[in-house]
């Protein structure tokens, strides 16, 4: 049995490492505490959580939550995503750190309405504010956490499908490309798209349920094989920034591109270009740059005392080729995210 | 391995915890105002605990010589089996024994996986990789086609309570989940180490051809093999699943074998089968732990962790392979 015991002694004595080295780290933390920033009071650590890191979206809610961090001074900013964009359990974890580690409050865009729920509740318990954007939590806003602060994805896809209903006349057949399994932001501007479209009698949605996934390889798969069983549609709508670059490949690859009314969700540079060039007819944009912005702004304001909203649309807009260069519409489409980030 | 490399041995078995230590010191050096509390560490064995059991029947398989890429498709499989057996309407008595009977059937599920992994590598003769590889995208499917592409939603009743970060009862200072994680370790050194069964498994990693000859029964003990990695599975479903606050999520973990065999192979390990340690896995699965913590807290971007993480994985097999030029 001698391997085992030492076995047992050598997890013991790795977890009794990890304890006397927090041990000894104690007073470091009060004398760093107490030094503060060169005597000012320390900034408010503030961390941003994003579904992933990679999306153009997700980047403009960083530049949001960068300007607000400018504006209000005294604050700073953290921006961390899952490691793996998109993976529930790492989202658990992240926010589990975070509370670990002491932020001074948290800004969450949840995965899974009911996963995040624990992780939420440890930081509730550890007294730091909480700021659910973009998705929801079925939590209690006011008790798990401070706000809400989110676009109203239904009334946008509801606004795509009467549009893209318009652009084909009332009839024929119309494709929808879902975006992911078990996600509520996208599962609603399905629904609202999908209502939406039944308005128009002579109209026949495709829906086969075809998930388009998380990246955009993923989605140009799902779509090359969704035009290649239906070659015959009269219009095509995606959900998010993703499936609609995926779909906007393979609609090229067939030739079909600009051909066809086809709306997407979200912007990005390729898909601002593809809408210059009449290959995309209308994107549904969201505000992402407010949104990160008031989310950060509703913790600090939560932090130091005032009063912060519950609930905060953050609105949306159906932009086409013709409005595309209006001032209001050009810094939702293509928002100078380099200068916003900070970067050079 | 003996006699006058007994002092190597010890040390190099012993290296990676001194690895996991080096990493704490050097954390704290850089960051001494950040220092590690004692919720970091709750949080850190927490987030410690589906890769490492995930790991321990890893290292079974990897000292057998083989290697098991489905095992993170299998997680949510059996994440999923879980979730439907709580959602069953079993009356309103089951409310105490209905986790218990979704833990047995996600472990049931999960060791069903590995024993069709090892049905399939037996029978068939194809290289593990392979089944493992065609497998991955099977439990996969299977994960969504049962629970209909969503999450399936339920309540994970006392589960809960096993992989909260801060227990109900003080006195077990972490999460249960975490103590029968060390409990299942100490099960798998024992099984690995001391017995027939183990003993076989590891002469068939350092030399298939001549353990058959020898008269082991290759293809039981391998059989035997994926199934027990399957039933490690199966249970990481299950905290999976209570980690998610009750909802079996088909497309969660998509990668763990990667971390799994990382941990493994940190630990230690070499991929061509003879040599493993349960207690290197351990420290491999808490040192990427650490890593995770250490990044949030102190406010690195997503790719630096990335980096590094890659770099401890390719410095262990070197490791493993410069130690295995001196011994061999």
């Amino acid at each position: 049995m001698t391997i085992t015991r030492r076995s047992v002694w050598r997890v013991l004595s790795c977890v009794a490492v990890l304890l006397a080295a927090q041990g000894c780290e104690k007073p470091a933390d009060k004398t760093s505490a107490a030094k503060g920033d060169g005597g000012k009071p320390a900034a408010l650590r503030i961390a941003v959580v994003p579904k992933g890191t990679t999306h153009e979206y997700w980047q403009s809610i960083h530049a949001g939550a960068k300007q607000a961090e400018r504006e209000l001074k005294g604050v700073e900013i953290t921006f961390r995503g899952p490691q793996k964009e998109d993976d529930r359990d790492q989202q658990v974890s992240l926010v589990e750190t975070l509370v670990s580690s002491k932020y001074d409050a948290i800004v969450l865009a949840p995965l899974d309405s009911r996963a995040l729920l624990a992780p939420v509740r440890m930081a509730r318990a550890a007294k730091i504010p909480v700021v659910i954007m973009d998705s929801g939590l079925d939590g209690t806003v006011g008790e798990d956490f401070i706000s809400y602060i989110a676009t109203d994805n239904k009334a946008g896809g509801a606004m795509a499908g009467k549009k893209l209903g318009e652009l084909v006349g009332g009839k024929g057949k119309v494709l929808l490309l879902r975006y992911q399994e078990g996600s509520a932001s996208t599962a609603l501007r399905e629904e609202g798209f999908v209502e939406a479209i039944r308005a128009f009698p002579g109209i026949e949605l495709i829906d086969p349920k075809r998930y388009a996934g998380a990246t955009r390889e993923t989605a140009q798969q799902a779509a090359e094989n969704l035009l290649t069983t239906h070659s015959d549609i009269a219009g095509v709508f995606c959900p998010n920034e993703s499936s609609t670059y995926g779909m906007l490949l393979a609609l090229r690859a067939r030739n079909m591109a600009g051909k066809i009314p086809f709306i997407g969700f979200d912007s990005a540079r390729e898909l601002v270009d593809a809408l210059a060039a009449g290959e995309v007819s209308a994107l549904t944009v969201q505000n992402p740059i407010r949104m990160g912005y008031l989310s950060v702004k509703a913790a600090v304001d939560h932090i130091r005392g005032g009063t912060v909203e519950p609930l905060m649309d953050t609105g949306v807009a159906l932009i086409t080729k013709e409005t595309m260069n209006t001032p209001e519409h050009k810094n939702l489409l293509s928002p100078d995210l380099k200068s916003l980030l900070g970067t050079p | 391995m003996t006699g006058s490399g007994g002092v190597r041995s010890a040390l190099s078995s012993l290296a990676p915890a001194l690895t996991l230590v080096a990493a704490v010191l050097l954390f704290w050096a850089i960051a001494p105002d950040r220092p590690l509390g004692l919720l970091d560490l709750r949080t850190i064995l927490i987030q410690t605990v589906i890769v490492a059991t995930v790991g321990l029947g890893m290292t079974l398989v990897i000292v057998s010589g083989g290697i098991d890429l489905s095992v993170g498709s299998a997680v949510a499989l059996s994440g999923v089996v879980a979730a439907k057996v709580m959602n069953a309407d079993l009356g309103p008595s089951a409310q105490s024994w209905q986790p218990a009977l979704a833990l047995l059937a996600a472990c049931g599920a999960g060791a069903l996986c590995g024993a069709y992994n090892g049905l399939l590598h037996t029978l068939l003769g194809l290289p593990a990789f392979i089944v493992t590889l065609g497998t991955l995208g099977f439990f996969r499917g299977a994960a969504k086609w049962i629970s209909d592409s969503s999450p399936v939603y339920s309540k994970p009743g006392w589960l809960a309570e096993w992989v909260a970060p801060i227990p109900s009862v003080p006195w077990l200072v972490v999460a249960p989940a975490v103590w029968l994680l060390l409990a299942l370790a100490v099960v798998a050194a024992v099984l690995m180490h001391r017995t027939v069964f183990g003993r076989h498994a590891v002469a068939i990693g350092s030399n298939e051809e001549a353990a058959r000859r020898a008269g082991v029964p290759v293809r039981w003990v391998k059989l035997r093999v994926y199934a027990i990695c399957g039933l490690c599975v199966g249970l990481a479903g299950v905290m999976q699943f209570a980690r998610l606050g009750g909802s079996g999520d088909p497309t969660v973990q998509v990668g763990l074998e990667l971390r799994a065999i990382a941990a493994v192979v940190i630990g230690g390990a070499s991929l061509t089968g003879g040599t493993a340690s349960i207690f290197g896995t351990l420290c491999g699965a808490l040192l990427m732990a650490l890593l995770d913590n250490r990044s949030t807290a102190l406010g690195w971007p997503n790719y630096v962790q990335e980096l590094l993480v890659g770099h401890i994985i390719i410095a262990a097999v070197a490791l493993d392979r410069f130690r295995g030029r001196r011994f061999s």
